[in-house]
């Protein structure tokens, strides 16, 4: 569904991505793992079509998306919830899960689908009409993939969604994960929480330094040296 | 004495509505773009030249009301096409990159518009043509100044259909999630570049009107106004608090009331000193301005300016 080949993005002249390749297969939760400053985020911004890469090549469902606009790559099905959730805090839950549908046209069912998520998202419902910024962490966190799902997205990228909340936050955020996927969403995510991860995730990822590490199934993670001293070593939080 | 006072308010607050328009127009730059546009005040300059070009050149061949309906137009044109120019040369090369580049490379387009408007009109005061053959209403005690009335009309006016825009439309929306967090705009699907510039453009237009507001007043425009206006602009904005729209009316505003008490009170020199005191009286006590938000906040989000 997706394919990543040989990018490279760099922040002025330093490279923080030294050419990454992986594929996220359809139907799929696919984890990407990595300590700070992996690049981790600079690939969801360039896949994203945020950041524009110096060469490589993201392919999504047989179209090339380097070169694309990000407006466009959202059109074309993948939605991000970005790191640190970055709702827009001054507008309130309603106005947020607007912006999540700025490209769509079709208002009825933007209005359900509004309607749906709602039902899916309760405490939102209760704060439609609150500025954002002054929703929980955790609620921020439903309101920021809410509105990515706004976007009726093929692929949903998640940038760390679990960072500094709540273990039963986090489970809850887990939870819908598992959902959505079986909704027939595919689901790419960074994720430091390996615990979590392998519950739900077919497929991981290991970026450092801007490289691919490694790659394999969740069996394969709990084998590997280098991951489990990590990631699933004895009190390693997030 | 009640009504020296009101008279003082009402002309505060004419002045003020004038201040308030020059405000917005800088705020809601700032607010997209997360830079100050130092070139604001030549722009608004460049436009106000055009429309005193005009005067001199045709002012004889036309009647009196069309000449001034003409130069604001031009007026409002000329400050939103240096507008467009400013931001093209300044602002769009560098999205996403040095802000201070960005700044600096505004303030040398300052020089260059202030240089070509005086070229054009090289005389250092040049009548603007203003509408007020009419003479001052009284209302018992009040003087009521048509310049006066015509400021508030107009600014009210451009505030209402502001607001409108700005909150319900799809153009509207797309600002504002832009001046809240410019990654998750784009992640959206917002095209930050083409937002950018048609609210830039749109500000510029906002700054025309205000800078046109007070050429009528003043029936004149000199080399001294870019200055003169961006001073007013940036005391509004900093008043009510950087990126806020209501924040800057309410800044104009009391901009306004505060330079037409000064002077009521300790005369005319005072006036001009009354306006900076109170702005760093403000950024002192509370540095987010009176109604905006704190400062670090928008130091963060010019971090996760993408
Ligand atoms: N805007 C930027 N300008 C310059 N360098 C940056 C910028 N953003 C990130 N970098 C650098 O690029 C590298 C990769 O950063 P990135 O944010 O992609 O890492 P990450 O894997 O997401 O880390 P974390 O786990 O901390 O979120 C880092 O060395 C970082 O310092
Ligand atoms: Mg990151």
């Amino acid at each position: 569904m997706l394919d990543v080949k040989d990018v490279v993005t760099a922040y002025g002249k330093i490279e923080a991505l030294k050419g990454v390749s992986l594929s996220v297969e359809p139907g799929s939760i696919t984890c990407l793992l990595g300590p700070n400053g992996a690049g981790k985020t600079t690939l969801m911004y360039t896949i994203a079509g945020i950041l524009r890469p110096r060469r490589g090549s993201v392919r999504f469902g047989g179209d090339e998306l380097v070169g694309q606009s990000a407006d466009r790559v959202v059109n074309r099905g993948i939605a991000l919830v970005p790191e640190n959730r970055l709702v827009f805090p001054q507008m309130s839950v309603t106005e947020n899960l607007a912006a999540g549908a700025y490209l769509r046209h079709d208002h009825g069912e933007i209005a359900s689908d509004l309607e749906k998520l709602f039902a899916r998202f309760p405490a939102l419902k209760e704060r439609r009409s609150q500025p954002a910024g002054t929703l929980s962490g955790g609620e921020q966190q439903m309101l920021a993939v809410a509105r990515a799902l706004m976007s009726r997205p093929k692929l949903l990228m998640m940038d760390e969604p679990s960072m500094g909340l709540a273990p039963l936050v986090v489970e809850e955020i887990f939870r819908i994960v598992g959902e959505l996927n079986r909704d027939g969403i595919t689901i790419f995510m960074v994720e430091q929480n390996a615990h979590m991860a392998l519950k739900v995730a077919h497929k991981f990822f290991l970026m450092e330094q801007g490289k691919v590490t490694f790659a394999g199934a969740p069996g394969e993670v709990a084998q590997d040296e280098v991951i489990r001293r990590a990631y699933l070593g004895s009190a390693k939080a997030t | 004495m009640i009504v020296d006072i009101v008279q003082t308010l009402l002309n505060g607050l004419a002045a003020g509505a004038a201040y308030a328009l020059l405000g917005v127009g800088f705020t809601m730059m700032f607010g997209v773009m997360r830079r100050l546009n130092l070139s604001y005040g030549a722009t608004l300059m460049f436009g106000g030249y055009l429309g005193a070009l005009l005067a001199s050149r045709a002012g004889g061949a036309l009647p009196d009301a069309a000449l001034v309906l003409l130069a604001a137009a031009v007026t409002v044109a000329g400050a939103t096409l240096a507008g467009l120019y400013v931001e093209r040369l300044c602002f769009a090369p560098l999205r996403g990159r040095s802000g201070v580049a960005a700044m600096v490379s505004s303030f040398a387009v300052w020089m260059q518009i202030e240089e070509f408007s005086t070229w054009l009109l090289p005389l250092h005061t040049n009548p603007y043509p203003a509408p007020f053959n009419v003479a001052s209403w009284q209302l018992g005690a009040l003087t009521l100044r048509p310049e006066h009335l015509l400021t508030l009309l107009v600014a009210v006016l451009v505030a209402i259909l502001l607001h409108r825009l700005l909150r319900a439309s799809r153009f509207g929306l797309a600002v504002r999630t832009l001046s809240d967090s410019p990654a998750a705009a784009q992640a959206v699907g917002i095209d930050a570049g083409r937002t950018t510039l048609l609210a830039f453009l749109a500000a510029s237009t906002v700054g025309g009107i205000g800078a046109w507001l007070v050429l009528v007043a003043d029936q004149q425009v000199t080399p001294m106004f870019g200055m003169w206006s961006m001073a007013k602009g940036l005391i509004a904005m900093m008043l009510g608090g950087l990126g806020s729209i209501p924040g800057a009316v309410a800044g104009g505003l009391l901009l306004g009331v505060l330079e037409a008490s000064g002077q009521a009170l300790f005369g005319p020199q005072i006036r001009e000193l009354i306006a900076w005191g109170a702005l760093f009286l403000v950024l002192v006590l509370r540095p987010g301005g009176l109604f905006g938000r704190a400062a670090f906040d928008l130091d963060i989000a010019a971090h996760q300016r993408l």
